[in-house]
């Protein structure tokens, strides 16, 4: 099974580098990374937001879907095998679909305020940069409530740590008499 | 009170200095060994670790140049803040639970300890102590000089201390520091992180409350200024692009598990399972600290923008401005003394974490045996450590801050891209050999200093750190799997399937 998952997640590094390298290698426009404020030293502007996206949108929006699996992966990797159970399965499903939504929001969010100039607005932010900052905080927080509220079925459980102990037991009664020999 | 505002300030600063002399003092009989010095002997409660935990990952850079980030690039340095959920959150999955393990089992006192011992090899231990080392200096001089800057600005203020050197404020709060690191170690530090913790949190939902009520139409007035004034500042990729952005989110949010001076602190508690309470309560601690970082940049631009402050001649001039604007005498104090904690405790995070590498990693990998009486080296190595990184920050302001700027390199994105495939991944897959894992140091090393030495500019707003950071994971899997499977030492292999 960490077989299957490790390969996963090589292969979606392989992907995120691919498209890096993709991008890389497409012309960018003069703003791409920002520029001068035109009266205000200091201060850096984006410009053109629709040129800045024009070439790239769609390999990076890839590039952060990636990213976002990658993360439920790893998760999944640090969980042993035994404790992979449907419904480890299925939080770490919820996990990545709440992302890809919030991810969604933002990105088309951004989109149609290019097309038409309008946004509505959330909690002191445009409602795209709300996506940002509310939706990503609150599906980190879901990974969090699974990890402390799952603790005992997917992190550590009693057995565990009972196993652990003897564990620690073995290793110090192996190592006494390495120890008197010194 | 307006009339005393500078005293006011200076008061809460030496108040909270002094504190962390005291706390210097009591940890100081507490300290009988040296993994007492380097790890507090794995017995700390959870409260404890999770305060520490938070308060050596906001350094000061969350406090100068986090608000001076989105008073420049606006939304993009969200990026930073917003994915710190999920980085903390797979920080944890990852790390905590085997590196507290590990530890326990092998006595591990420091992250090559544990590299180590994961893989079996001193030569792994060797370059992750190196780079720990490299990065050490790097970071501890940029704390050293903000945190001396700061204290001069404040105290040529005041009619006693106008003519205060540079030179001076960087003696006066390095002493501090190296007091409560020497007499006390780790268990030192982590106290003086639970109320430097506490003083962030503190000064984070303040400066909330105050940055909501600067435009009568709170945050929202704050942003449609910036939003008309340029769109794309105010959405979610900012001015810097969306590139950039997302370059923060890699290497924010999963780089966090790869940083020595926050994943040491996850050896340090005393029972496994704390470590579920632990989580949230960084989390909770971080993000309200955080509050500062997003509306003080925030309300700065605006004011800009709109006309009601003056232009800042730099970016990180933010936070201070808007203190000197918008917040009363003490909140001001609040927060140049949270600050203050910021810088310590990172700091005093990093000047452990480095004399472990020197005193007790170096000598392992080079000798194979450690150094004689490690409390007692350990104390002078720190004092050393600080010399040093207190003369790189004197060199760099006065002469040249090329070297500085070098080390500087190796900060969070060099740990994030040389630590982060070796440690977290490597203590979750039993697959990982030493092959990898060295490519994966010297790769993120290589491409790190080759794009600092020589200029390199990427394209898009991709950063030197992102690069590194793919690099590294790729030759990572691509070298353990074209090596032969290692043959893990027995409780290692064991402690891997718990």
């Amino acid at each position: 099974m960490d077989r299957s998952i490790a390969g996963m997640i090589f292969t979606t590094v392989l992907g995120m580098a691919a498209i890096l390298l993709l991008i890389g290698f497409t012309e960018a426009p003069e703003n791409a990374a920002g520029m001068a404020h035109g009266e205000i030293p200091a201060m850096r502007m984006g410009g053109d937001g629709a040129a800045r996206l024009a070439d790239i949108g769609g390999l990076v929006f890839a590039f952060n879907c990636l990213l976002l699996w990658f993360t439920v992966l790893l998760c999944t990797l640090s969980v042993s095998p035994g404790k992979r159970t449907p419904a480890f399965f299925g939080w770490m499903a919820a996990v990545f679909v709440t992302n890809l939504i919030v991810w969604r929001q933002m990105y088309f969010g951004h989109q149609a305020f290019l097309a038409n100039g309008e946004t509505g607005w959330f909690l002191g932010f445009p409602a795209a940069t709300a996506w940002q900052v509310y939706g990503m905080w609150f599906s980190g927080v879901i990974l969090i409530a699974v990890y402390s509220g799952g603790f005992r079925s997917y992190i550590l459980s009693e057995s565990d740590e009972r196993r652990f102990e003897q564990l620690l037991r073995e290793t110090r009664a192996d190592a006494e008499p390495d120890s008197s020999a010194d | 009170m307006e009339i005393f505002r500078q005293e006011i300030i200076l008061g809460v600063i030496v108040l909270y200095m002094a504190l962390c002399v005291l706390i210097g003092i009591w940890s100081m009989g507490r300290t009988r060994s040296a993994g007492d010095f380097f790890i507090a002997g794995r017995n700390l409660g959870p409260i404890v670790v999770s305060l520490a935990l938070f308060a050596s990952t906001l350094s000061g850079f969350g406090f100068v140049g986090g608000p001076g980030l989105v008073y420049s690039v606006g939304v993009s340095s969200f990026w930073m803040v917003v994915i710190s959920a999920t980085a903390f959150g797979l920080g944890f999955f990852l790390v905590a639970k085997r590196i507290r393990m590990i530890a326990e089992l092998r006595g591990c006192m420091s992250i090559p300890d544990v590299i180590a011992a994961r893989y079996g090899s001193e030569l792994a231990r060797g370059l992750v102590a190196l780079t720990i080392v490299l990065g050490v200096l790097g970071y501890l001089a940029t704390q050293i000089l903000a945190m001396s800057v700061v204290m001069q600005s404040i105290l040529a203020d005041t009619e006693s201390f106008a003519d205060i050197s540079l030179l001076s404020c960087v003696a006066l709060s390095s002493a501090v520091l190296v007091f409560y690191c020497v007499t006390g170690g780790v268990i030192a530090s982590v106290y003086t992180d639970v109320l430097q913790g506490l003083v962030m949190v503190a000064a984070g939902f303040l400066i909330l409350i105050t940055a909501m009520q600067v435009f009568d139409g709170g945050l929202r007035e704050a942003g449609e200024i910036v939003l008309a004034d340029d769109s794309e500042t105010m959405m979610p990729f900012g001015a810097a692009g969306i590139i950039t952005s997302l370059g923060w989110f890699f290497v924010f949010g999963i780089g966090l598990a790869g940083q020595p001076h926050i994943v040491t602190k996850m050896m340090m508690n005393r029972n496994l399972a704390d470590n579920r309470s632990i989580l949230p309560l960084s989390l909770l601690g971080y993000m309200v600290s955080a509050f500062l970082w997003i509306s003080i940049g925030l309300v700065m631009r605006a004011a800009v923008v709109g006309g009601s402050a003056e232009p800042l001649a730099l970016p990180d001039d933010a936070a201070a401005t808007f203190l000197a604007m918008f917040a009363s005498p003490l909140l001001a104090g609040i927060v140049f003394a949270a600050l203050f904690a910021a810088i310590m405790s990172t700091s005093d995070a990093f000047l452990n974490i480095g004399t472990a590498a020197i005193i007790h990693d170096i000598p392992r990998a080079l000798r194979g045996r450690p150094v004689r009486n490690e409390l007692f080296c350990a104390r002078v190595v720190t004092v050393i450590l600080a010399v040093v990184a207190a003369g790189f920050a004197l060199f760099s302001h006065y002469r040249d801050a090329t070297l500085v700027a070098l080390l500087g390199a190796f900060g969070w994105g060099t740990f994030a891209a040389s630590l982060f495939p070796v440690l977290a991944i490597g203590l979750n897959w039993k697959r990982a050999t030493t092959a990898g894992a060295v490519s994966a140091v010297v790769s993120a090393l290589a491409v790190n200093f080759i794009v600092q030495l020589a200029g390199i500019t990427l394209p898009w707003g991709i950063s030197g750190g992102l690069a590194a950071f793919v690099t590294s994971l790729v030759l990572f899997f691509a070298v353990s799997y074209a090596t032969p499977r290692p043959r893990l030492a027995r409780d290692i292999d064991r402690m891997m399937d718990i």
